[in-house]
């Protein structure tokens, strides 16, 4: 791919990126963060950050800043927003990721978060990759709703080259012609970026499925894939959330899926080590 | 001016007036020190015909008699009952005030505009107890206050480790993005050089961090913030945008609290101020008494008093009810010159 002179991993010769929040190390274990999708209350975020830790997640996410399709949708809590997720991380000891939409924003997102989020719609916000390419925390770099793999990577680009190298892609489901699900996971992408980039990558079913018992398969399947991590939308109580109900999972149902991961995780260590047996294009040098 | 202006006007006005009448009863508990009776019948007559007598305002003479009447009663109240009073440098929200609060939440704490005026204060007996800094982690010591420590005959009963948390305080309603100058003290403004720089905030200088607040909050500055304790925020009415602003976690300011009476409490550490003759190895003999005895010194300082003659202030752990420390105070005494035991007391660390 042209122009990614950062982003690519040259043919194995780049070392692939571990991108560290507190004791995360995201690139070389699998990370889950788990949270709602909006900050509603400081009661709600609180008390399903709780949850998602005592089923083990790694990280909180909740949106402080939305944006929504809708205008006259929830648009989120904005600052107030961001003292509860400061909050719930004194509480919990979890790193907190949170989406910045605004490039004003994002020097105040810093105070209060670990990892930025770049939304899809904004994607291919230039201003706003600049602005992120100035800080020096991660930034977690969604996947724009109808973009190729090298126009996500040439926004990768964007932040690298403006000087931040902690950049992590997360896969959000793509739009495509099929309606069953609000997008369709594009699980190839994958294995895809990592024979081109050394960036790490997870997945995030919640939004890339829309359907909540879509989002366990596809979580198991993400693993499968080789991706670095999983982020889900988790509310301590769905039929109320203000945001994506139809998605979010209540966290019973979220500590199964991590048991069921955990299984997945030995099985799958098993078999990465007899692939690391057989010599590979893409190994890894130690 | 519309009526939400006009609305916000009157609470601005109203917290003015609260603030005002708490200031008159802070004034009438001092007066009670100085007066032989509570009840001074000739003044409350000449008060009450001094403010009805020229007034031609909106409200009638018979309504302000009526309101000062209550404010009177209730100064009476106040003077009855047995408040002990704690002055402190600054203003309401300094956090001074903060550390008086923190050693002991019934005493009243009262704004001084100087340390000689606390020190005078408290000897007079206008206050009971006085609150002062000593010294500070990335500040260094307090000199002023050092040199009137020489030179007074009250007691150190009681010491306060107060870790210093700044707050970012603006106007409620303020959006954090409009927000360009930072008005606060010197120090506070240096403390949290980092936060103000990442989010292009200039700093402002401002004589103090609690004035710094009152004056945001009364000025009703827009695109304006100030830094200041979380007390300050209750104080003056404003929103918290971002609290632990400071660059490190490591900003710790020590309070000596100061009385006329000794402190009768068992103590844990003592603190005492000398001086040594001018010779060879007077001080290292003084510091040899308390190392031989394995007594660990918390603090020293030294302080010029006249040329080539200084004062010594040592801290040490222990109470003077053991006999290891009254043999080393003696043992010190004799040996040094102006020797006196400031008190003992016990310390409290405050997160």
């Amino acid at each position: 791919m042209k122009n990614l002179k950062l982003t690519s991993l040259n043919g194995g010769d780049n070392k692939r990126t571990v991108v560290t929040v507190g004791k995360v190390k995201i690139g070389e274990d699998f990370v889950v963060i788990a949270g709602p999708c909006s900050v509603e209350s400081e009661e709600q975020t609180i008390r399903t950050a709780h949850k998602v830790k005592e089923a083990g997640a790694d990280m909180l996410r909740g949106g402080a800043f939305k944006p929504r399709t809708s205008p006259y949708d929830f648009q989120g809590l904005g600052l107030k927003g961001l003292k509860i997720l400061e909050k719930a991380k004194k509480e919990t000891g979890l790193p907190v990721v949170t989406e910045v939409t605004d490039p004003r924003d994002v020097s105040w997102v810093c105070e209060y978060a670990d990892v930025l989020q770049i939304g899809t719609r904004n994607m291919q916000n230039f201003s706003l990759l600049k602005e992120v390419g100035k800080i020096d925390k991660p930034v977690l770099l969604k996947r724009g709703i109808y973009s190729t793999l090298q126009e996500w990577l040439n926004c990768a680009e964007y932040v690298l080259a403006g000087g931040n190298p902690k950049v992590i892609l997360c896969e959000r489901g793509i739009r495509t012609f099929e309606t069953y699900t609000r997008n369709t996971l594009d699980l190839g992408i994958v294995p895809s970026v990592k024979e081109v980039s050394h960036l790490p990558i997870i997945v995030d079913p919640s939004h890339g499925t829309g359907r909540l018992s879509i989002i366990e398969p596809m979580s198991l399947a993400a693993m499968a894939a080789g991706a670095d991590g999983i982020l889900i939308e988790v509310h301590c109580n769905p039929c109320k959330a203000l945001c994506d109900k139809d998605q979010a999972m209540p966290p019973d149902m979220f500590a199964g899926l991590m048991k069921k991961l955990q299984a997945l995780r030995s099985c799958m260590n098993e078999i990465n080590q007899d692939k690391k047996n057989r010599p590979s294009r893409y190994s890894e040098t130690p | 001016m519309n009526l939400k202006e006009i609305r916000e006007n009157i609470d601005l006005l109203d917290s003015k007036i609260l603030r005002l009448l708490n200031h008159r009863m802070e004034l009438a508990l001092m007066a009670k020190r100085l007066k032989p009776q509570i009840e001074d019948r000739e003044r409350e007559r000449e008060l009450l015909d001094r403010i009805g007598g020229n007034w031609k305002g909106l409200i009638n003479a018979e309504l302000i008699e009526r309101i000062y009447i209550e404010i009177i009663n209730e100064s009476k109240n106040l003077q009855q009952k047995d408040n002990k009073l704690i002055a402190f440098q600054g203003e309401h929200g300094a956090y001074s005030e903060v550390a008086s609060r923190k050693w002991n939440s019934d005493l009243i704490p009262v704004p001084c505009s100087g340390f000689a005026e606390i020190f005078e204060g408290v000897t007079s007996g206008l206050y009971d107890y006085g609150i002062v800094p000593v010294e500070n982690t990335l500040g260094g010591s307090v000199d002023q206050v050092n040199r009137l420590l020489i030179n007074t005959d009250l007691n150190v009963v009681g010491a306060v480790e107060l870790l210093i948390h700044h707050c970012l305080l603006t106007l409620p309603g303020t959006d954090y993005r409009e927000v360009s100058a930072v008005y606060s003290h010197p120090q506070a403004l240096a403390q949290c050089r980092y936060f103000l720089a990442r989010n292009k905030l200039k700093p402002v200088q401002h004589y103090n961090t609690a004035g710094a607040a009152r004056m945001l909050a009364e000025k009703k500055l827009k695109g304006s913030a100030a830094i200041g304790s979380r007390l300050s925020a209750q104080l003056y009415n404003l929103e918290i945008i971002k609290e632990d602003i400071e660059d490190l976690d490591r900003n710790v300011t020590r309070f000596l609290v100061l009385s006329k009476e000794e402190n009768r409490e068992e103590g844990d550490k003592c603190s005492v101020i000398f001086s040594t003759e001018h010779k060879a190895g007077t001080l290292f003999r003084v510091l040899e008494v308390f190392a031989r005895k394995n007594i660990n010194l918390t603090r020293i300082e030294s302080i010029p008093n006249e040329p080539g003659s200084y004062a010594f202030f040592l801290d040490f752990m222990g109470s003077n009810k053991d006999d290891k420390v009254v043999k080393a105070l003696e043992e010190a005494e004799e040996i040094t010159t102006d020797f006196k035991l400031m008190g003992c007391y016990k310390e409290r660390k405050v997160v």
